[in-house]
């Protein structure tokens, strides 16, 4: 499978995973690569499949396309080929399992700190030394690929009167109360403006009860935030409603 | 009984720096918070984050007195405080960016930017670059914003691990700041503010010192907000302070209100603090 990586100052920003349709780098949103940066044309260049290898073509950019720092109107991109753009840098890489290994490899020294804040920008990038960033061993990546598997929680009402029967929790804080802001609107004349939040954060939910409000969980009074687990039923006031995570 | 917003805010120049690029100001009568990290040599940083200060606080205060932003447009209303300070940023964003352009020495002028608008239950955060807001909820805390760094890229991408993003020599590198380009893309959010609650809004000089755990129990063990920011300060300098640090610290209180009253004649302190 063939991948460009994207580059800045030998750091890894972003890896493109490449179909048979046609890869498209520029500035602006509209590409399959955008690199927001002044010296990137909007629309400055495009990867196609011709058959049996990848070409890359310069669309009429400003300050050019480089395959292996020759400028190119038009070029066989073949494996390990870097590809400059601006200032941005593009591996690519057309070989199967031997590809983490030869990155991790390449991992570099320190260099000296760097004072002050910069801005990754052309104009700040000549200021940058060749700061090395590291890589990080096969094991990290599955770490943090099993890390963005996102689980979304749910909250089905068994009883009370709300305004919907199942809520799928999937902004960072759901409010329940009679509020207009509440995302569980509960319903009735003695109901809470705000009687409980539910956040979010790395995968867990959440639930603090407001100062005053009753909230039960499996039975037992709540008194501070407290983590749910899937089976928990939340009780506040005559609304009873069981928690669980989406499939 | 209706929410009202304690607050108190502290820059220190830090151990290393010649001058404090750090900028913070509020109002909480508009319920508008903003911390600034400005960046560029000559001065240019200090004149950043201070038009981005200035910008925030002037837009909520136009849009409180006369339903409108003088520069903005009016017939465009924003559908919710996370969009209201979207266009907010936006406008500070312009603001540097026409400042920096065709200005010797000024070129390479920016900020960071992070910034939150609370009105009743609704808290409204918004960010550019490094800067963050921290919320600490019934003893426990999280971070709020995700920083635009190389190195927390980096680490969501999954190429390093958090630990060598601590120990990374790119940590300083920002991949969003106000003023460098005509556009700028902020992050914002509409969230939701209990009774209780403490943010932290602060510039990387304090986070690069301290964990999210040590600023938990250094809030907690403190009487007051101005105590609050003082030993944070204290504790970021005393591990190098090689940064200016910034922190503002806002509680979410219930107010009776009688006291809401009082506070228009001025009773309780000041509600308000203009950039520095």
């Amino acid at each position: 499978m063939a991948k460009l990586y994207l580059k800045f100052d030998n750091s890894v920003l972003k890896e493109i995973t490449m179909s048979q349709a046609p890869t498209t780098i520029g500035r602006l949103p509209d590409n399959t690569v955008q690199i927001d940066n002044l010296a990137v044309s909007g629309h400055h260049a495009r990867i196609t499949w011709e058959n049996d290898h990848y070409e890359i073509e310069d669309l009429g950019s400003l300050n050019g396309t480089y395959v292996n720092s020759e400028r190119v109107g038009k070029a066989k991109l073949r494996h390990c080929d870097m590809v400059k753009i601006g200032k941005h840098e593009l591996e690519f890489k057309n070989e199967g399992p031997a590809l983490f290994s030869a990155v991790a490899a390449k991992t570099g020294p320190a260099v000296a700190k760097l004072e002050a804040t910069v801005m990754l920008d052309t104009r700040q990038a000549q200021e940058m030394h060749a700061g090395k960033a590291f890589y990080a061993p096969p094991a990290a990546m599955a770490a943090a690929a099993t890390l963005a598997k996102e689980r979304v929680g749910m909250l089905s009402v068994i009883e009370g009167k709300t305004d919907q029967e199942k809520y799928v929790l999937t902004s960072k804080m759901s409010m329940i109360g009679k509020s207009s802001m509440a995302s569980i609107k509960l319903k009735g004349l003695f109901a809470p403006k705000s009687a409980a939040l539910i956040s979010k954060r790395e995968n867990k939910y959440f639930i603090a009860p407001e100062h005053k409000v009753k909230l039960r969980i499996n039975g037992e009074e709540v008194y501070s935030q407290r983590e749910l687990g899937a089976g928990d039923v939340i009780e506040i006031g005559k609304m009873k409603a069981a928690f669980s995570f989406q499939d | 009984m209706t929410l009202a917003v304690e607050v108190a805010g502290k820059t220190d120049i830090g151990c290393v720096r010649k001058n404090n690029e750090d900028n913070f100001g509020y109002d909480s009568r508009y319920g508008i918070f903003v911390v600034c990290d400005g960046m560029g040599g000559q001065a240019a940083g200090e004149v950043a984050s201070k038009m981005a200060v200035d910008t925030l606080l002037q837009y909520f205060r136009d849009l409180g007195r006369h339903g409108a932003h003088s520069n903005g447009n009016p017939t465009q209303t924003p559908s919710s405080d996370a969009e209201s300070l979207a266009g907010a940023i936006r406008l500070a964003n312009r603001t540097i960016h026409e400042a920096g352009t065709g200005q010797m020495g000024r070129l390479g002028m920016g900020s960071t930017i992070v910034a939150a608008l609370v009105r009743g239950h609704s808290l409204a955060i918004g960010h550019v670059g490094d800067s963050r807001i921290y919320l600490i909820r019934q003893g426990a805390i999280q971070q709020l914003t995700q920083d635009h760094s190389l190195v927390m890229e980096q680490v969501r991408l999954g190429y390093i691990t958090q630990e060598q993003a601590d120990k990374s020599e790119l940590q300083n590198v920002i991949l969003r700041a106000l003023g460098a380009d005509v556009e700028v893309e902020a992050d914002v959010e509409d969230l939701v503010a209990m009774p209780g609650d403490t943010l932290l809004m602060t510039s990387d000089g304090l986070t690069r010192h301290l964990r999210d755990d040590e600023i938990l129990t250094m809030i907690n063990g403190c009487r007051s907000l101005e105590e609050g920011c003082s030993r944070l300060i204290q504790a970021a300098k005393e591990r190098g302070g090689d940064d200016n640090i910034t922190c503002l610290l806002l509680r979410i209180v219930e107010r009776p209100w009688y006291k809401n009253i009082l506070r228009k004649f001025g009773s309780g302190g000041p509600q308000w603090q203009n950039s520095i």
